[in-house]
């Protein structure tokens, strides 16, 4: 069955990219030796310096330093393609190909054939909205890739997010892989029973079950581990331990972050 | 890395356009179709401002205040893991692929069925917290705009879908065909909605951010392309996808287990005749309220309109050239006729309006008078709403007595 | 604070279970159960699947009530008021330990540090003295090597030395087992059941749950046969894996058709033996 077979891939795909991230993670790379609180706020300021930029320059330079980021991080070129440039490039490139069409202004050049003028401003638009999108997709990517997610979690504390918050992401990432080994499970052995092709109605049916035999048994779960969570003596209160250690190295990174995201703000806007 | 058909629906190719990328018979590789489907509605970043994005994170931030201090006060200790472990179902549901009429296949949120199950504020941060780990981890979906998102849909797609579903589920029994239709159509209305929601945040960024040259420095498309571009897609695939999620997990509970569906049924249920106490209707329509409310506080982007609606327009305006060139722009540029018809003049002075252009006198700006004009609106509504209603429900006690 | 209760009479019962009734969804599993636990025993309660004696663990570590009767813990009644009061909870979760039986619920921390820390993290010990806890528990399980990975990253096997890792981290009095070797292959399965027999100096009283015969020599001293939610004999497991009998009418053993070496198919009731 085409959906069956498609959700299938799906939850492989994010079973692998955890993987992958959780691989990169371990490399002996500048990122990777970084304290994620200073990455965490670092790299989130970088990008929103991309993001407030007015000028194509700056970002392009944020997307430079990122690159040198990944780079000296043993993150992969190929990597940063397959999963970042090349789906923006499918996606917001395709969006923004109307725009020099759309957004009124002075016209530069005209469409063969047809005529309609090019504006300036469109076409500027569209490299604004591709060079911001590559340029934070690429910066969180790396974020990602260069930090086991655990720690990704606790260092969320250095923003703010609230202890109570922090546990729940843990516990929904983690229980997330639980979950999709035991849909996998369930809709693996459904195809396997499957003949032929189905209505449509009856395929809906199917998919609408799944869905409901989870939802069921996700119901059921959380009450079990609310019972364990009970008898560890778990009372409301949240609590976790943080080993986070700020060494010189972290400060500089830290400064090294600041500056640039300074530099970005100052020439930027 | 296989190819796929992209499987061709019977109507033409207008419908999707490239949002969703579907093609009659075009073979693209998977791992390009993933990349379309996937995109949905998860706004990446660098598409809207960091002004609008500190705006809708600001949004955000009451109702997932509200929401945890609701829960926490009535799960207590129980809210950990069962925030927990639905974020984890939400995260995984919208990686299923559902099978849609017309032979295509999409993706749906979930909001729908996690409003019906959980309640609208177990929803709210249940989904919250899976758009933000997809964000963070997978990147789908952008940092600054994850406000943004979770606003559309976790907040925006939960008071929907809970306001659409409890009206129009009524008090029907928990197995009743009713609440599979009222499922439906919450699901489909609330990503509809949230779908709005992005096409107007999509839509307002050329508005007011430009850079020296007038290049637009986020989102490209003005409202009236954003809006039908967003719409199209969601009206179909997407709100399709949504309604038969929805509609499908309320028959297969009705069918094993009802008594999940009771966290959204009101407390008497197919009850009979005989009004609700005043109170559980309070209850019961309060996220309708809220969306009421939030309506009311949206309505100066109105102000954003460029022109007026075409038709809005009084005798006078056929005389000055402002207002004629108000109504040739929005007629394609057709010139108006010289004098107004006879028949608009005639009624024209017949009635004059409390508030003109939506700005009581002593209001001075437009923004203000927009909102206290849909306040003022509104208010009259709902009052002559509950006076119609107090008396037919008295004129039905009254018979009730007779019989 | 560390407020300990008391244990009133020093050879009272660790649990008296008297006529408890347990009703889970129109499905009654504990009918008018009664039993009672010594202190410093290691106890087995077998059973075929359904028989009541999960539930009775659940029970007994006050994560659910019975209906009807009354249980004791340590000549004190165990009831949801009392575990209502934070001082009581304190203290008796950290005297009592359960190990459940599937261990993907119980593994609820992103990392198995974490996971180990998370009761003495609930019973407010101070941050110093959780870390050498869980390091030195970490050792004593040898899933040290562990102590960053995830917990769908862990074999069956792991899983449950972390689950009873993070149990024993709070040094807990008595020790519920719910079922400790099942799903785990021969090797785990004998693993487990070594360091079980080797707990020195940990709790004093075992309550383990199996169906799995070849184990209940190994880890206990007295056992009980449950049936349809009640005990139904009770005795030194050499008493009772000599009832052949009684082992077939609760579903202990089984009889089925089998062939002998020498090509004779039959069948009788028999227990997988083991060879010494």
């Amino acid at each position: 069955m085409n959906f069956l077979e498609r959700t299938l891939e799906g939850f492989l795909n994010a079973m692998e990219h955890a993987l992958s991230a959780e691989a990169l993670a371990k490399a002996p790379g500048l990122l990777q030796r970084i304290d994620p609180r200073v990455k965490v706020a670092g790299i989130l300021t970088l990008i929103v310096a991309a993001a407030a930029a007015h000028r194509l320059w700056v970002i392009a330079a944020v997307f430079g330093i990122a690159l040198l980021l990944g780079v000296a991080s043993r993150v992969s070129p190929l990597l940063l393609a397959k999963r970042v440039w090349i789906p923006v490039l499918l996606f917001t490139g395709v969006i923004v190909l109307p725009a020099p069409l759309v957004v009124p202004g002075r016209a530069i050049a005209r469409l063969p054939g047809l005529g309609w003028p090019l504006s300036a401003q469109g076409l500027a638009s569209a490299e604004y909205l591709v060079a911001r999108v590559m340029t934070a997709a690429t910066l969180s990517v790396l974020m990602i890739v260069s930090t086991p997610w655990t720690r990704v979690m606790k260092a969320l504390r250095v923003l703010r997010v609230p202890m109570v918050v922090v546990v729940i992401l843990g516990m929904a990432y983690r229980y997330i892989f639980l979950l999709l080994e035991s849909s996998r499970d369930m809709l693996e052995s459904r195809r396997s029973r499957m003949v032929g092709a189905l209505k449509g109605s009856d395929q809906r049916r199917i998919a609408a079950a799944s869905a409901g035999v989870l939802i069921a048994k996700t119901l059921q779960l959380s009450g079990d581990v609310y019972s364990a969570m009970l008898a560890r003596g778990f009372a409301g209160e949240v609590a976790m331990l943080e080993d986070f250690h700020a060494a010189a190295r972290d400060w500089l990174a830290l400064a090294g972050f600041a500056s640039v995201a300074a530099a970005a703000f100052y020439f930027g806007l | 890395m296989g190819c796929v058909g992209i499987p061709s629906s019977k109507s033409p190719t207008r419908w999707g356009g490239r949002w969703l990328g579907y093609n009659e018979t075009l073979y693209v590789p998977q791992w390009i179709q993933k990349s379309w489907q996937k995109a949905d509605m998860h706004i990446p970043d660098g598409y809207l401002s960091p002004t609008t994005c500190a705006i809708l994170y600001g949004s955000a931030a009451p109702f997932w205040y509200s929401s945890l201090q609701r829960l926490k006060k009535r799960l207590t200790a129980r809210l950990v893991p069962l925030l927990a472990v639905m974020a984890a179902l939400s995260f995984v549901i919208m990686m299923f692929n559902l099978p849609l009429p017309g032979g295509t296949t999409g993706h749906a949120v979930g909001v729908g069925i996690a409003t019906i199950l959980l309640g609208p504020w177990a929803s709210i941060l249940a989904i919250s917290i899976a758009l933000g780990i997809q964000a963070v981890f997978f990147g789908d979906g952008g940092l600054t705009t994850l406000g943004a998102n979770c606003f559309n849909m976790a907040i925006v797609g939960s008071l929907v879908a809970y306001a659409v579903y409890r009206l129009a589920a009524g008090r029907a029994a928990l197995t009743s065909p009713r609440r599979v239709v009222a499922a439906a159509l919450a699901g489909y209305v609330a990503i509809n909605a949230s779908a709005l929601c992005a096409a107007v945040e999509f839509g307002i960024q050329p508005m007011f951010f430009k850079d020296a040259s007038g290049a637009p420095l986020y989102a490209p498309y003005p409202l009236k392309i954003a809006v039908p571009a967003m719409m199209i897609g969601h009206l179909t695939f997407a709100g399709l996808a949504e309604l038969v999620l929805s509609a499908g997990v309320v028959a297969y509970f009705q069918r094993t287990n009802p008594v999940l569906l009771r966290q959204t049924a009101s407390a008497n249920l197919a009850a009979g005749p005989g009004a609700a106490s005043g109170e559980s209707v309070w209850h019961a329509l309060r996220p309708l309220w809220v969306a009421l409310a939030l309506l009311m506080v949206l309505t100066p982007l109105g102000i954003l309109a460029a022109g007026t609606a075409w038709g809005e327009w009084n005798a006078g305006d056929f005389a000055t050239a402002q207002g004629r060139e108000m109504m040739a722009t929005a007629s394609q540029h057709a010139a108006p006729p010289a004098a107004p018809p006879r028949g608009l003049e005639r009624l024209s002075t017949l009635w004059t309006a409390p508030f003109p252009q939506y700005a009581p006198s002593f209001v001075r700006h437009p923004a203000l008078g927009y909102a206290l004009s849909a306040m003022f609106g509104s208010g009259a509504i709902l009052l002559v709403s509950f006076a119609a209603g107090s008396l037919v429900r008295r004129a039905r006690g009254k018979n009730h007595e007779l019989s | 604070m560390n407020f300990e209760f008391p244990i009133l009479n020093p050879t009272a019962s660790v649990f008296q279970v008297r006529e408890v009734t347990f009703r889970y969804h129109q499905v009654t599993a504990l009918d008018g159960l009664s039993l009672s636990v010594r202190p410093g025993t290691r106890v087995a309660l077998m059973g075929a699947n359904g028989s009541g004696k999960s539930t009775l663990l659940r029970l007994l570590d006050g994560l659910a009530f019975p209906e009807s009767g009354a249980i004791d813990f340590c000549g004190e009644p165990l009831t949801e008021e009392r575990l209502q009061n934070s001082q009581f909870a304190h203290s008796f979760r950290r005297r009592v330990g359960l190990v459940f039986q599937n261990p993907d619920i119980q593994l609820f921390c992103p990392t198995v540090f974490d996971e180990v820390a998370f009761g003495p993290l609930q019973l407010h010990w101070p941050k110093e003295k959780v870390r050498a806890a869980v390091e030195n528990m970490l050792e004593v399980m040898r899933v040290a090597h562990l102590r960053d990975r995830s917990p769908h990253h862990l074999s069956t096997g792991e899983k449950k030395r972390v689950t009873l890792a993070s149990v024993l981290v709070l040094d807990p009095e008595v020790l519920l087992l719910d079922e400790p070797t099942a799903a785990l292959d021969p090797r785990s399965a004998s693993q487990m059941i070594d360091f079980l027999i080797g707990l020195h100096g940990g709790p004093k009283t075992v309550i383990t749950t199996t169906h799995d015969l070849d184990i209940v020599e190994d880890v206990a001293d007295e056992c009980f046969v449950f049936q349809s939610g009640r005990v139904v004999a009770s005795g030194t497991p050499m008493e009772i894996l000599s009832q052949a009998p009684l082992l077939e009418r609760t579903n202990l053993i089984h009889a089925h058709r089998h062939i002998h070496s020498t090509g004779e198919t039959h069948s009788h009731p028999h227990l997988h033996g083991h060879k010494h």
